[in-house]
């Protein structure tokens, strides 16, 4: 018979439900906390003050990069369309930044490429979270704020 | 002159001589106090300090990844400020739910959060969120977003 206090876990996911938080091992500590809160904030306060939607991938993009990237962006969300996708693969040392085609009407590709130099030259100083957020920054404030552009 | 001498109080007590004469110390008290307390001193604190410092070596940029790929997203609008869902959100109300770049763990998981990759072993907690989106083709539908920009770079 079940206790209710039991806190051991007895591995009770199913197909269909997840599996117990105490089923989940140590998480994968990439980035530290203060790492993450910086990360958290500039995604939302970019995608909050452009009125487009920047999502952050890093991990591996296989052998041809932007095909890997354009297709994570047509699945980053309902409307890929305003959607911004930044794909790092930090492994193959390559950045790739994915306009939608509302996006890119304001984020040309120029300004994409200074965002991404800024990027790469973080990166190769071996800071990969500030030149996330100065991308981000450089991003975002290329993009300016959505009231002003419907005018 | 006669008579015996004042008793010692104070210094002069301890000095064992007469006053103004201090009691000649010798080196190994001298080492200990100029050399020991200050090492003490180092020691301890190099004890509080040294031990909590990072753990894990910074990951730079260009080292071999091995990790599970990660796909952040930002807070759905509205959010209610950023701590928790607000009264009327439900996990149904938390934006983006057709993608499977997941959520913040602050908010509700998303029905689609555990069909990505529940192999990834998870990246974070707090404010970020992870998945795989390259094993989890199922969970979005890819959307044609019409003609794409955008930048590449390495370094």
């Amino acid at each position: 018979m079940t206790s209710s206090l039991e806190v051991e876990s007895h591995d009770t996911a199913t197909k269909d439900t997840a599996a117990a938080r105490t089923d989940e091992g140590a998480p994968d500590e990439l980035f530290t906390f203060q790492e993450l809160a910086r990360l958290d904030e500039a995604l939302t306060m970019s995608s909050r003050e452009t009125g487009l939607r920047f999502t952050l991938y890093i991990g591996d993009l296989g052998p041809r990069t932007r095909v890997q990237a354009e297709d994570l962006h047509a699945r980053s969300g309902s409307h890929p369309t305003d959607a911004v996708l930044i794909a790092i693969s930090p492994g193959q040392k390559v950045v790739e930044v994915v306009t939608g085609a509302g996006a890119s009407r304001r984020l040309p590709d120029r300004a994409c490429a200074l965002a991404v130099l800024s990027m790469t030259t973080s990166f190769a100083n071996g800071d990969l979270i500030g030149g996330i957020i100065n991308g981000l920054r450089q991003l975002s404030d290329q993009a300016g704020h959505p009231a002003t552009h419907r005018h | 002159m006669g008579g015996p001498p004042p008793r010692g109080v104070g210094a002069d007590r301890l000095n064992g001589g007469g006053a103004g004469k201090l009691s000649p110390v010798n080196t190994v008290e001298v080492l200990l106090i100029l050399v020991g307390i200050p090492l003490a001193v180092i020691v301890v604190l190099a004890l509080l300090t040294l031990p909590g410092g990072r753990k894990r070596t910074r990951y730079k940029p260009g080292q071999p990844w091995d990790h599970a790929p990660v796909w952040y997203e930002p807070h759905p609008e509205g959010g209610g400020g950023g701590h928790g869902p607000g009264p009327g959100s439900g996990a149904a109300a938390v934006g983006g739910g057709s993608t499977n770049a997941l959520g913040s763990s602050m908010y509700p998981e998303q029905p689609e959060e555990r069909n990505t990759d529940s192999a990834s072993g998870g990246t974070s907690h707090g404010d970020s969120s992870h998945g795989a989106p390259a094993h989890g083709a199922s969970a979005a539908r890819p959307v044609n977003a019409g003609p794409l920009g955008g930048a590449r770079g390495t370094w």
